[in-house]
């Protein structure tokens, strides 16, 4: 992320949309609406003397999942690129009543600029890349596993905010109803994946990262307990089944086949996890402290207006058509496809997908219209 | 020649995106990166580790 921050070929346009693309393989025109910030990207070094005052604190933060508040002026997150700040129009009281300032008054830089617009660029492109990523599905609709009710049933993305020690609890694995630590976790695969009303695939990085996560939690607290439940595991790529043995034998992490067919709560708020033991063929229920929901993992909300606007068709699932005749191609010469946004997929194979892409990419702009992709 | 060379966009700046910006930066080919979020880094910048490694993700 620092390297292409720094990179001298590289513009990065954050907080900005396509509006739209025209034109052939070698020659297109994209129109992008860059956001405004209200904030000079150019002075702006994210000290965050402004956001010391902002009188508005009580917006749930997107990066943290909505697990802590930030303000109006906010930085996305810490480590963010470009590392400035950006007020937030629907809750900034000046931009709504005309009134407050006071975030201007503490820019000693002189950074905040109420008056700013969004902008227009028109850029002139060779090839295009499509790189939407994915966003996850969110669990409400199956109330069976009281997600939004339960307050200690949460999501694997909330869990790794949990974890995390730039999160909103600085690492520690505390259950959001009490603020106590959860020592026994319990963590429900194929949430919304495989499963014919919601998102009828595979989402191939749950399994994974639930064993990641169980891990994780296990070097947090050596005592805790972990519990995965699977329909079976997908744990296909280099290394994968053996990180799944680790997870076993070094970790302790007790794994379950079996789908979660229910999650109810005692009166403590702890959740109890109802199941069918598959390899004894009983029903049984399990008592835990937390219980993380592996949710599918969908093409980004906006991709298929992004895909209507430039042309490229999508798959059943909402993904972008890419394959034929070569893994990054879109139907639209020119236009290529790389990550999540194409199915689901993994880092290490989003980054070799992101390299195929931009050698087909390449070969567009060093080879001109001589070579045609279909 | 290097100046008659093209531009790339590139819809996206998740980790896919990140790479294939920095992949053809490094070929000498200008990239506008586009991100509709404030800050780059997509998904994988709110994860704490990344399987199978357990690596930081930033």
């Amino acid at each position: 992320m620092l390297d292409v921050g720094r990179h001298p070929n590289v513009n990065i346009l954050a907080y900005s949309e396509v509006e739209s693309l025209k034109g052939d393989i070698g020659n297109f025109t994209a129109t992008v609406r860059k956001k405004a910030r209200y904030v000079d990207e150019d002075i702006c070094n994210a000290c965050g003397d402004c956001l010391v005052k902002c009188p508005v604190k009580k917006i749930p933060d997107d990066f943290d999942m909505g697990l802590k508040n930030r303000k109006a002026v906010y930085q996305y997150f810490s480590q963010g690129i470009p590392a400035v700040m950006t007020i937030d129009p629907d809750n900034c009281i000046y931009l709504k009543k005309g009134k407050c300032g006071v975030c201007k008054t503490k820019c000693v830089k002189g950074a905040i600029d109420y008056e700013q617009k969004d902008k227009i660029l028109e850029l002139d492109v060779g090839a295009v890349i499509v790189a939407t990523g994915l966003d996850v599905f969110d669990p409400t609709p199956l109330t069976q596993y009281g997600y939004g009710k339960m307050k200690n049933v949460i999501t694997g993305l909330e869990y790794e905010r949990l974890i995390n020690a730039t999160g909103p609890t600085g690492g520690n694995l505390l259950r959001p109803s009490d603020g106590e630590m959860a020592h026994k976790v319990a963590y429900v695969q194929c949430v919304g994946s495989r499963d014919f009303n919601y998102c009828n695939y595979c989402s191939s990085v749950c399994c994974m990262y639930a064993i990641k996560d169980a891990m994780l939690g296990r070097e947090h607290e050596p005592d805790s307990e972990s519990y995965i439940f699977h329909t079976d595991f997908r744990n296909v790529g280099k290394w994968f089944q053996k990180y799944e043995i680790r997870g076993k034998e070094e970790y302790g992490i007790n794994y379950i086949r079996g789908r979660v067919a229910d999650i109810t709560e005692d009166e403590n708020q702890n959740p109890i996890l109802w199941y069918e033991d598959t390899e004894t063929r009983e029903v049984k229920s399990l008592n835990v402290e937390m219980a993380v929901l592996s949710t599918a993992a969908m093409a980004a909300k906006g991709s298929s207006e992004l895909a209507k606007k430039l042309g490229v068709n999508l798959s059943e699932h909402g993904f972008v058509a890419a394959g034929l005749p070569y893994p990054s191609d879109t139907n639209v010469p020119g236009i290529f496809a790389c990550g999540f946004c194409i199915g689901p997929a993994d880092i290490p194979e989003s980054v070799a997908q992101a390299s195929a892409a931009a050698n087909r990419a390449a070969e567009v702009v060093f080879l001109g219209e001589k070579k045609k992709t279909a | 020649m290097e100046n008659k060379l093209k531009d790339v966009l590139i819809i996206g700046g998740g980790i896919a995106g990140i790479q294939a910006a920095l992949d053809l930066g490094d070929m000498g080919i200008k990239v506008h990166l586009v991100e509709r979020k404030p800050s780059i880094g997509g998904i994988m910048a709110q994860l704490d580790k990344t399987f199978p490694t357990n690596d930081c993700s930033i």
